[in-house]
């Protein structure tokens, strides 16, 4: 749940820090393995960044906009679906099926949005959770994209000419850029007055009509721009992966997304990041061992919820940031 | 003119019947749903889960030599005794917190998938059967039951009106009525509230295991089955109103005989699309669903 | 002396309850009204359909010229038209100086929604001006729930008169504060009214406070209007005193 204490006047340096450190971490990582030749864990992290694209759209309306989706899936299938076919179909061109992908978003969100909107809490939820139930329904059931099977057989994508989603440091890296955009426009919506306003409708949205401001204009926009955030991240699986299948907008998949947000920290945009990459690495893990790795996160998330439910990043940044504090005051004492 | 009559005989009163005992059993899950949210305040994602270890249960006390009437009976007791455990344990831990709704929503929702995967391990991830305990079928009024789906009917219906009686016709429903309505209150005239809200959480439990048993002969039990019944039962008390018994018993039977009325229309796979979309119509026109109080979200 | 607020025929039925019977007055620009009554009057009723909180079952509100009957608070405040509220509604989890930025963001007409916040210049100048006016600088950065409760209640009046409203409807203002504190409001309403012409629609408990602060008093008794005037002449009018002295207080 959000912080009180992450003042929102100004980002705290101590997430500016754990948000470096998640970047620069990505890099070396990057380094490391392809030194080492390793395929496995670079197309893994690039899996794991995927879906932190997601777990940050879920974020900006749990933990900015208070409002909880357990059907975000729905976007990110849908991007995955629509660039599988713009890549298989019209050109294997990674701008055009970003392009394409994210147009088609935008309209489904704001589709999405007008039905959804109007309601909060619970009913959000569920109208949320109904909509992709229906319509990974419908896709699971419609041949012309390939029913339960899917599409198969996406070919790579090309970013520039020498560059394709196949090379999996290479990919890695573009996945990382396009994330680490998305993390920077985030963060900087929310020293917007736009931004502010989402927080505003979080803390007290009875107010909010009282400044002048209808929150459902607010709410709409935040609403499509999540599915954007969702849809586009959702169509980069298919050059990762080279298939889409409708369990892409299966409850699962939205179900993991607001996991990764609440374990990692909402309302913190790198907690879900770090929430994304901890346990897409831990579900690999467990499950190499079984298949009932659902439990063990579930588990965890259950612990989370009744004890930490700050999340990681939103438990450990107070705890830096009073050192960093303690450490400067001592600094500024010693130079005096 | 006979033609009419025979469809109406042969197509659609089966129809009608197979709804209105389906009816009955998402009726008895929805009034767990809508007596815990209306008394607890408290959404709980993990009541699709109850109702399949209501199921999974039966087939355990099947397995073991046990008729089907006595685990009719054993099942409801036994997931009330889980259902209690489950509020004391874990729910009593986010209730007192500011963030109340959204934490027992991910908890219970978590809680949810524990639960999914729990079954999944114990039992494995293939469906199982449950015979019909009540075979053959029995004609009244011209029109033919079947004698299995005859008895979830009437015990359905009987055990709906019990809890009507029992919420506002007993003192020990007045005394939940009342630490609904105000704990403090209701605390400092003696009531034991923590109790109380414990025991009202196991009641709804032990409904939704009783539908999974009910149900079980009809549906085959497999893991899944707790999530896909959620959304119907979410949706009726949606639509009856959230903490509206009236509502969770109109919505339950109505929106079952709109399921198996269209099913002879339309293909299976627009059911869920259809409840769907009629709740998002009813939300948007009446946001407190038919008999709800605003204020619940 | 011109209307800036006009109530005509106003009234609401709740179930077989009058709780606003008819009601018709009006307040003077630049003036202060207030609206008194005993218990059950109807005054929260009443302000309650003038500011749009609730829909009315007759009558109407002109508001400078506008018709503002039953409309949407957004749609209120940007016809001129504020209102704070009895309790405290405010951004509890947001510094003090958030919770004005966000009201006088409003000044900004939706430009620079996506621009960074240092560049909504007017915005950030009325804050600074509020800040100043109400005395909240050694709280700015302060979390609006950790302020005293008479803090809390001197917020929720900048806040409502951060965009600029030409008229300001307070809800029982004084709610709860101490006689100090009291009195500090007291002088800090008469203070906007006298320097910036503001209008002001009052509901108060506080018979003093409204004789000595108001200049016009509508009366209100069992939903309906029952007498209105200059303090002096509503005090001295006889069926205002059955009313208030006729029953328990």
């Amino acid at each position: 749940m959000p912080d009180k204490q992450l003042n929102p006047a100004r980002v705290p340096d101590a997430l500016r820090l754990f948000s470096l450190l998640f970047f620069a971490g990505a890099l070396v990582f990057a380094l490391v393995a392809t030194l080492v030749g390793d395929v496995f864990f670079l197309r893994l992290a690039t899996e794991a960044l995927i879906f932190g694209g997601l777990a940050l759209s879920v974020d900006l309306l749990l933990g900015r906009v208070g409002l909880l989706p357990l059907g975000q899936a729905l976007f990110f299938g849908l991007g995955a679906y629509v660039s599988a076919l713009v890549l298989k179909e019209w050109q294997a061109s990674f701008w055009l099926s970003l392009v394409v992908s994210l147009l088609a978003s935008a309209l489904a969100g704001l589709v999405g949005g007008i039905i959804a909107i109007r309601s909060k809490g619970v009913y959000f939820a569920l109208i949320s959770f109904g909509l992709a139930q229906v319509v990974s329904k419908v896709v699971f059931n419609t041949r012309e994209l390939g029913a339960s099977d899917g599409i198969i057989g996406v070919p790579g994508a090309v970013v520039v000419p020498g560059l394709d989603s196949t090379a999996p440091t290479g990919f890695f890296l573009v996945t990382l850029a396009v994330i680490f955009l998305i993390y920077l426009g985030l963060r900087y919506l929310m020293d917007t007055p736009f931004g502010r306003q989402l927080s505003a409708i979080r803390t007290n949205e009875d107010r909010v009509p009282f400044l002048g401001f209808d929150p459902w204009r607010y709410k709409l926009l935040a609403f499509v721009g999540a599915a954007c955030i969702a849809g586009v991240s959702g169509a980069l699986y298919p050059m990762l992966r080279g298939f889409v299948s409708p369990e892409l907008m299966f409850f699962q998949v939205s179900g993991n997304a607001v996991i990764n947000v609440i374990v990692g920290g909402a309302g913190t945009l790198i907690g879900p990041l770090y929430g994304s990459a901890l346990l897409t690495g831990l579900r690999s893990v467990v499950g190499s061992f079984t298949a009932h790795h659902q439990i063990i996160i579930g588990l965890l998330f259950v612990v989370v919820v009744i004890m930490f439910p700050r999340g990681l990043i939103g438990y450990l940044t107070p705890l830096l940031q009073r050192r960093l504090e303690a450490r400067r005051s001592r600094h500024q004492q010693g130079e005096q | 003119m006979t033609e009419a009559l025979e469809w109406l005989q042969f197509v659609l009163a089966p129809q009608m019947i197979n709804g209105l005992s389906i009816g009955v059993a998402v009726v008895l899950m929805a009034l767990g749903l809508t007596i815990i949210f209306g008394l607890l305040d408290v959404i709980n994602m993990a009541h699709g889960e109850f109702y399949a270890i209501g199921a999974y249960l039966a087939v355990a006390l099947l397995g073991l030599g046990l008729s089907f009437w006595w685990a009719l009976a054993l099942t409801p007791m036994l997931m009330a005794v889980l259902g209690y455990a489950t509020e004391r344990g874990l729910i009593q831990r986010v209730f007192h917190s500011k963030d109340r709704h959204t934490l027992t929503l991910l908890l219970t929702f978590g809680l949810a998938i524990v639960l999914e995967d729990v079954l999944k391990i114990i039992f494995g991830a293939n469906p199982l059967r449950v015979e019909t305990p009540i075979t053959g079928g029995s004609e009244l009024f011209g029109l033919f039951f079947p004698n299995y789906r005859l008895f979830v009917m009437v015990a359905g219906g009987l055990l709906i009106a019990a809890v009507w009686v029992l919420v506002f016709r007993t003192s020990l429903g007045a005394i939940v009525r009342a630490a609904a309505f105000d704990r403090h209150m209701s605390a400092s005239l003696g009531v034991p509230v923590s109790r109380v809200y414990a025991a009202t959480f196991a009641f709804g439990v032990a409904l939704a295991g009783l539908a999974g048993v009910l149900l079980a002969p009809i549906y085959s039990v497999f893991p899944t089955m707790g999530r896909d019944f959620v959304l119907i039962a979410f949706s009726v008390v949606i639509i009856g109103g959230m903490g509206s018994i009236k509502g969770a018993v109109l919505a339950g039977l109505l929106l079952t005989q709109v399921q198996s009325i269209s099913s002879l229309f339309i293909s299976p796979v627009w059911n869920d699309p259809l409840l769907f979309g009629i709740m998002v119509l009813v939300l948007m026109w009446r946001p407190r669903g038919l008999f709800g109080k605003l204020g619940h979200a | 002396m011109e209307s800036i607020l006009s109530v005509q025929g106003l009234g609401v039925r709740f179930g077989s309850l009058q709780a606003v019977d008819d009601v018709t007055f009006e307040a003077q620009r630049g003036k202060i009204t207030a609206i008194i009554g005993p218990n059950g009057a109807g005054k929260s009723s009443l302000f309650n359909l003038i500011s749009g909180a609730i829909k009315p079952s007759s009558g109407q509100v002109l508001f400078d010229g506008h018709n503002v009957t039953g409309a949407s608070p957004d749609k209120m405040l940007r016809s001129g038209l504020s209102r704070s509220f009895q309790i405290t509604n405010l951004f509890f989890e947001l510094p003090v100086q958030e919770n004005l930025r966000l009201a006088a963001q409003f000044l900004e007409q939706g430009r620079g929604l996506f621009r960074p916040l240092s560049a909504s210049t007017r915005a950030h100048e009325r804050v600074e001006q509020l800040v100043e006016q109400f005395g909240l600088q050694s709280k700015r950065h302060e979390l609006a729930g950790y302020l005293s409760h008479g803090e809390q209640r001197r917020l929720e009046i900048a806040v409502s008169l951060a965009a600029r409203p030409r008229m300001l409807l307070l809800d029982e203002p004084t709610q709860g504060m101490s006689h100090a504190d009291t009195r500090e409001t007291e002088a800090l309403i008469r203070g906007l009214a006298a320097e910036h012409g503001l209008s002001i629609l009052l509901v108060e408990h506080d018979v003093d406070l409204v004789m000595n602060l108001s200049d016009h008093v509508v009366v209100m008794h069992q939903g309906q209007k029952l007498a209105e005037g200059a303090p002096k002449q509503v005090r001295g009018n006889a069926s205002v005193q059955a009313a208030y002295f006729g029953e328990h207080h």
